[in-house]
């Protein structure tokens, strides 16, 4: 096979691949520290994407259109916990977990009634051009989608690592109880989880809109992606669920380059069985987790 | 004294009660068609248009009285661009709000869906379908007065053979049961052509990166690409192909000239050499000549679309339109009252099937038992993209 089709599978893979990984963090976030499957991080991302477009159309410039989007929906986020999670706290995960498809649905039917049903797009942030090199393409908002992804990770690293917010988070999730013991708030926590999750959406929803366009119907399509991406590298680990992002858009480049591309489907859905036949918690579970 | 009074007025009362409902339900006041189309989820954008297409012409419809003094009522259901919703949403239509005819009114794959259904509950029903695929499975109950895949391949592929001078054809196809007629059309039509097809590719309707297939056509010998599909990835490979540096001619099948579509891509459709699609006259009109037999059709249809929405009219409205005008003249032949269920069905049916030389926006139809396409004549257009706007080609 030719080297720069080779390349070009690559590009496209490791492109796909942290798309899905950004979204699968907001997933992480959450469920880390409140065990709940938020599934309407899709929603989040969709909400980020529309607002920059409709802030950047008001002839706001581009960063402060992000910051504004970033904004609202980390209300989105705030309102979806202290209006439906946390009064169903004491419920079970299936029905926390199904309220936020509500909450989907509800977010779904406002931005078509806002913002329509067409599709909308921003250009490459900064005019970025498109490069060309050993004979493959990448597009300009790639290296933005690719950076963004990297900083997301590394902020999140030094965030958990270095910050009494994050530590607090981190035992909240690692130990709620304990970390009840010692004074940390663990439903002031989870607010914030599910604040920071919107706000990562957010991020991703405005820098991949200039590859994909964006309407109000691709929170969903996007929530399924995220997902897969999390269990599959293990949601309790922000390396697993890089690793899971990564091998399902090299999965998906490359069944879309060799074969016909509906078969991404039945090879997405049989790695996830053989990971979780294999690996239940995922390809990096969880240190010191059984 | 009192007490016989009483008892008097109550067996009265019920006497005329049981009279009353002894005379039956009271005649139905209107013909309801029942409408299935994408208002929500990825095939929306195409339903919302047919819906408003349907809507100008019932309502020019009852304001001009009715059809034979009946007024058309339609009732709508979202179908959200499932499959599975629009054949629940169909028997709730069919068993509850007892129409007496349905339309599906979005795309090919959703309409298909439906064949079983009102073949099985005996609804006629009137499709938008791009395909003659399935022609030979409409059953007697099923129309598709829409358009012949042969009608639009052979417009395209004479201009990619003629103008362009193509032999070495690429072709990318949709995952769909609409990509599912160009795998067998098109490699069926080339060789009228003296084409062949050296490459096949296939996307997902939702895929946002077509570089892989694009990559493989790029390292092919194909001289042009086909694109067969209507979701937005087949804009999605017009943009991505143009940004990798294919310059060469790309055509497509109907959808591209959307005005949502030509607003995000029309930069890349406009780039050398610019995008060839097949479309309705609905989409340019105004550069028809003044002595073409359909240009009055399409700019009154447009002037009403625009006095209602605020938009020009599209393909997908005339789609929609369409389909409302075949009923209306189906209905009009019928001469049927809408008091019994079953026998306004059938008779219904029994006119759409002797649609004769039915003139509408993209063909003109005579139905028969054999052929419920029906379509004898073709009105496709070939369409390119100029400074922002949906341009009649000139050959």
């Amino acid at each position: 096979m030719d080297f720069s089709v080779v390349l070009q599978f690559l590009i496209s893979g490791v492109n796909l691949g942290c798309i899905y990984a950004a979204l699968g963090l907001g997933f992480f976030i959450v469920y880390g520290v409140t065990r709940v499957l938020n599934l309407a991080q899709g929603e989040f991302v969709m909400l980020g994407g529309m607002l920059t477009v409709s802030f950047y159309a008001m002839g706001i410039s581009l960063l402060p259109s992000i910051l504004l989007a970033m904004i609202i929906t980390a209300l989105a986020g705030a309102v979806l916990y202290r209006f439906i999670i946390y009064p169903a706290r004491n419920s079970s995960g299936v029905t926390q977990a199904l309220l936020t498809v509500g909450f989907a649905f509800a977010i779904e039917g406002i931005a078509l009634l806002v913002w329509g049903w067409e599709y909308q797009s921003l250009p490459n942030f900064l005019d970025s051009p498109n490069i060309q090199f050993w004979g493959a393409t990448i597009f300009g908002q790639t290296p933005w989608v690719v950076g963004s992804t990297f900083f997301m990770v590394i902020g999140l690293f030094l965030f958990f690592g270095r910050t009494i917010q994050g530590k607090a988070l981190r035992a909240c999730a690692d130990e709620r109880l304990g970390a009840k013991t010692v004074g940390i708030s663990t439903e002031r926590m989870a607010l914030f989880s599910f604040i920071l999750a919107a706000i990562l959406g957010a991020v991703v929803g405005a820098v991949i809109t200039p590859l994909t366009m964006t309407s109000y119907s691709i929170g969903f399509p996007l929530t399924i992606k995220g997902l897969l991406a999390a269990f599959v590298g293990g949601i309790t680990r922000v390396e697993g669920v890089i690793l899971g992002g990564i091998a399902l858009g090299m999965v998906e480049a490359i069944t879309a380059g060799l074969m016909p591309s509906g078969y991404y489907g039945v090879i997405a859905l049989g790695i996830l069985i053989i990971v979780f036949l294999c690996r239940p918690r995922g390809l990096l579970s969880a240190r010191g987790k059984v | 004294m009192i007490r016989r009074t009483v008892i008097l007025l109550m067996v009265t009362i019920f006497a005329i009660g049981g009279l009353i409902s002894c005379a039956g339900p009271a005649p139905e006041a209107s013909y309801k068609i029942g409408i299935l189309v994408s208002q929500t989820g990825k095939f929306s954008g195409l339903g919302l248009q047919s819906l408003e297409g349907m809507g100008i012409i019932v309502d020019e419809v009852n304001e001009n009285g009715g059809i034979n003094g009946i007024p058309l009522e339609l009732v709508v259901y979202d179908d959200k661009s499932s499959a599975t919703e629009v054949a629940r949403m169909a028997k709730k239509l069919i068993e509850v709000d007892k129409v007496h005819a349905l339309v599906a009114g979005t795309v090919t794959a959703l309409s298909h869906s439906l064949v079983s259904v009102a073949n099985e509950a005996k609804v006629p029903l009137v499709m938008l379908s791009g395909t003659a695929l399935f022609d030979d499975q409409l059953g007697a109950w099923c129309f598709r007065p829409m358009t012949y895949e042969k009608d639009y391949i052979d417009l395209l592929l004479d201009y990619l053979g003629s103008d362009q001078g193509i032999i070495k054809l690429a072709a990318l196809l949709e995952n769909s049961s609409y990509g599912e007629a160009g795998k067998v059309y098109l490699p069926k039509s080339v060789g009228d052509y003296n084409m062949t097809i050296v490459v096949t590719q296939h996307f997902d309707p939702a895929a946002t990166d077509l570089t892989p297939q694009l990559t493989n056509i790029r390292k092919s010998d194909a001289q042009a690409i086909f694109i067969w599909g209507s979701s937005p990835a087949a804009s999605f490979a017009v943009k991505q192909a143009r940004i990798m540096g294919i310059a060469f001619p790309i055509v497509t099948t109907p959808s591209q000239s959307a005005p949502d579509r030509v607003k995000a891509f029309g930069e890349y459709y406009e780039m050398e050499p610019p995008l060839v699609s097949d479309d309705s006259k609905l989409a340019i009109w105004q550069q028809l000549p003044e002595n073409d037999p359909d240009k009055a059709m399409c700019r009154e249809f447009d002037q009403l679309v625009t006095k209602r929405y605020g938009h020009p009219a599209t393909t997908w409205n005339g789609l929609g339109a369409q389909m409302m005008l075949f009923i209306e003249d189906g209905l009009k032949r019928a001469k049927v009252a809408p008091t019994n269920l079953e026998e306004t069905r059938s008779k219904i049916r029994d006119a759409f099937e002797t649609t004769k030389e039915l003139n509408l926006f993209v063909g003109v139809y005579t139905m028969s038992p054999a052929d419920h396409c029906g379509k004898v004549a073709a009105k496709d257009v070939l369409v390119t993209f100029k400074e922002d706007e949906t341009v009649l080609l000139t050959r």
